[in-house]
């Protein structure tokens, strides 16, 4: 629940990112009813559909649980013991290939859905995440997050964010200066010469940019003294010096 | 003042000493001082012996403090309670302890030259390209690398006493010596061992992390990780995969604020993990360990089990009248790697080296002011490694995006290069700043990437 609420927060919901939580959300209640069969139907509709890169992904995740549970030990994992002790899932998708994702089966309209492919990692670790594999050095994790792009970063995490942000900075500032003005008179382009005006702004801009959420306050105070606290351990020894030799308990 | 006294009573020296006196008045005047009736260069010259000097405990710390005072002069006692004592431990020495020990390459099991960094999505980085052909971590077995510690000090004049130190009575002034308490072992198996006391000026502490040393100069506590390690005997064809490669593992399944590991011994590979902060969980974390190393492990016998603290920060009081601590007992384990051999000895040999000088090769008394200048020096010397691994835990070792991002970092040749310099030297070199600066800006990336993968993740239900 609280996953599509995250979601809407955003001012424009992108209209891809809202359907496929629909999608998935929609898609765990018919898995669970869901035969052998049509699990494999999806999974072979996914393969062909590399028009709607981002939901095909979300069918891939559920599909490996059915495979395992139905087909019996046919793993690449190889181990020879029962699975009930030693039964791990590995993470199996078909665009992972040689311990990297295969850019090409990520192409939307000739270029590659950097989107997607995103997804696919964040899935990936999280399915890690929930149970742990053996690193293998027959199949070695080569997979490196530097290959998307810059801007595919900064369209997807920043541009909301900042969008978020600037909102916030230009409601506070409009407000403060209407304050301001109604209190003491001075209008807007009298307030950007004042100094303390500017401080005013300054701190602001630093307050909407370092405390997003109201847990972040307390954040900030542990991170300041943890930036010194080894510090102090250190130096404890050479407080003695100061209280002339006196024994501290 | 006491610069005049200490002026007028050199006159008495011979010249070359004379230099020396005014570099040591600068260092030799905290406060605490005024209220001491006599510094140490006019403390009476002992008569009829020399400086006599107990040093508790034989690992490397006792055993390269033991072997430095012998070797200049001072009567020096080295109690250790278990001379065959197979301690658990990494085993993981730097290259320069080789060098600057003058230990013999064959106590050396192995060479690793190269590391494997595995993050917590198993993306796994090799490093160690940039190591020169004649650099490598030297693998030790501790008890190879004490005893031959401990016999060098022997050589070199200190006795070896077979005992366990119990408690030590404090002088109560200047004059009066520290009374050891020990029980002394005869070699015999199973024996239950005389008790014994011992006479000494000074003591080094160098009894590790459940230091009685430390205790008893009301030293404090300090934080500390349990590492625990598995010795997994693999099968030969398993084993040349570590012939000389060493493994770290990272992530909250691994450890919550440390790594897991597994390092090849002499013939066979020691598997272990360590936390601070959830010590009652480390069997678990254990598992996970040898969970992610189960295809390179697979088909392995443990022959032991093994566990130890590691001090996280240093005691808030390390020297106290003329009993200083050093190694394990002090707390000179850094962060983020948890590497403590080379600092123990090293710090050993630098309180030996103060105390020698403070007493003019034994023939003098010391007092507190001289086993400072060892704890200035070290802290002066190895202050910045420290300070630079623990920045580096805080910032990587925080959560799993930040570990992704560390292993992310690993495969940069600059940051190798940096990384094996700095560990196989134990200096802080200053890089190319144009290079650092594209560090930073990487570092950042990868932490700023890894981060919006974790949001990704968080808004998943798998």
């Amino acid at each position: 629940m609280s996953t599509s609420i995250d979601l809407l927060s955003f001012s424009p919901p992108p209209s891809s990112m809202l359907s496929r939580t629909q999608f998935s959300f929609t898609h765990k209640p018919t898995f669970l009813l869901s035969s052998k069969k049509e699990s494999f139907f999806t999974l072979r509709a996914s393969a062909a559909d590399n028009g709607a890169g981002v939901s095909a992904p979300a069918v891939t995740v559920e599909e490996p649980k059915v495979r395992e549970a139905s087909e019996g030990p046919t793993e690449s994992n190889g181990a020879v013991e029962a699975p009930e002790v030693k039964a791990v899932n590995k993470f199996e998708d078909p665009k992972w290939v040689n311990g990297t994702w295969d850019l090409k089966q990520f192409q939307k309209n000739g270029q590659t859905d950097w989107d997607a492919v995103i997804d696919a990692e964040a899935r990936r670790r999280k399915w890690l995440e929930n149970s742990p594999e053996s690193s293998s050095n027959d199949d070695p994790v080569i997979f490196d997050t530097s290959i998307v792009p810059w801007w595919a970063w900064i369209k997807r995490f920043h541009l909301p964010e900042a969008e978020l942000l600037n909102g916030r900075a230009a409601m506070i500032g409009f407000f403060m200066a209407y304050l301001v003005d109604s209190l003491t008179g001075v209008g807007l382009v009298d307030q950007m010469s004042n100094f303390f005006c500017k401080t005013l702004l300054f701190v602001a801009v630093v307050g909407v940019l370092l405390i997003r959420k109201n847990e972040d306050i307390e954040t900030l105070k542990k991170l300041l003294e943890e930036t010194t606290f080894y510090d102090k351990q250190w130096q404890a020894t050479w407080q003695d010096e100061t209280t002339s030799g006196a024994k501290k308990e | 003042m006491a610069s005049m006294a200490l002026k007028s009573f050199t006159g008495l020296r011979q010249s070359p000493q004379e230099q020396q006196h005014p570099h040591f008045i600068a260092q030799a005047l905290p406060r605490q001082q005024k209220f001491r009736v006599s510094a140490a260069k006019t403390s009476p010259k002992l008569t009829n012996r020399n400086l006599r000097v107990a040093v508790i405990g034989g690992g490397p710390a006792g055993g390269a403090a033991a072997e430095t005072l012998a070797k200049n002069g001072v009567e020096t006692f080295l109690i250790e309670r278990k001379l065959d004592n197979c301690k658990p431990c990494g085993g993981a020495i730097p290259l320069c302890m080789v060098g600057e020990f003058d230990l013999p390459l064959d106590i050396i099991d192995r060479k690793v030259t190269k590391m494997k960094m595995i993050s917590p999505s198993n993306v796994a980085v090799d490093i160690g390209q940039t190591l020169k052909p004649h650099e490598y971590i030297g693998m030790v077995r501790r008890e190879v690398l004490d005893a031959y510690l401990r016999e060098r000090a022997e050589k070199n004049g200190a006795s070896v006493i077979n005992g366990l130190f119990m408690k030590m009575d404090l002088p109560r002034n200047f004059e009066q010596p520290y009374v050891l308490y020990y029980t002394e072992y005869d070699g015999t198996k199973g024996g239950v061992g005389e008790k014994r006391t011992l006479e000494v000026d000074a003591v080094i502490g160098a009894d590790g992390a459940n230091s009685r040393v430390a205790k008893s100069i009301n030293a404090g506590d300090y934080d500390y990780a349990i590492a625990f390690q598995e010795r997994v005997k693999i099968p030969d064809e398993k084993m040349v995969y570590y012939e000389n490669l060493a493994e770290m593992y990272v992530g909250d399944d691994v450890s919550p604020d440390f790594y897991g590991w597994v390092f090849p011994k002499c013939d066979h590979v020691a598997v272990g993990t360590g936390t601070v902060t959830h010590k009652g969980d480390i069997k678990k974390f254990q598992l996970a360990t040898r969970n992610r190393a189960k295809d390179k492990i697979l088909g392995g016998k443990i022959i032991r089990v093994e566990a130890h603290p590691i001090p996280e920060h240093p005691r808030p009081r390390r020297l106290s009248g003329r009993v200083a601590l050093v190694g394990d007992a002090a707390g000179y384990v850094t962060k983020c790697s948890g590497e403590g051999i080379y600092f123990a000895a090293k710090s050993g040999r630098m309180c030996a080296e103060a105390i020698i000088e403070g007493s003019e090769n034994g023939t003098r008394m010391i007092d507190e002011g001289d086993l400072r200048k060892y704890l200035e020096k070290w802290d002066k010397t190895y202050w910045p490694t420290y300070k630079v691994l623990d920045v580096l835990q805080k910032v990587f070792y925080r959560s799993n995006p930040a570990r992704e991002a560390f292993v992310e970092m690993c495969a940069d040749e600059y940051v190798q290069k940096m990384t094996f310099d700095s560990y196989l030297y134990k200096r802080v070199v200053p890089g190319n700043p144009l290079e650092d600066l594209k560090l930073a800006v990487n570092t950042i990336g990868s932490l700023v990437r890894a981060n919006a993968l974790r949001r990704e993740m968080d808004k998943l239900t798998i």
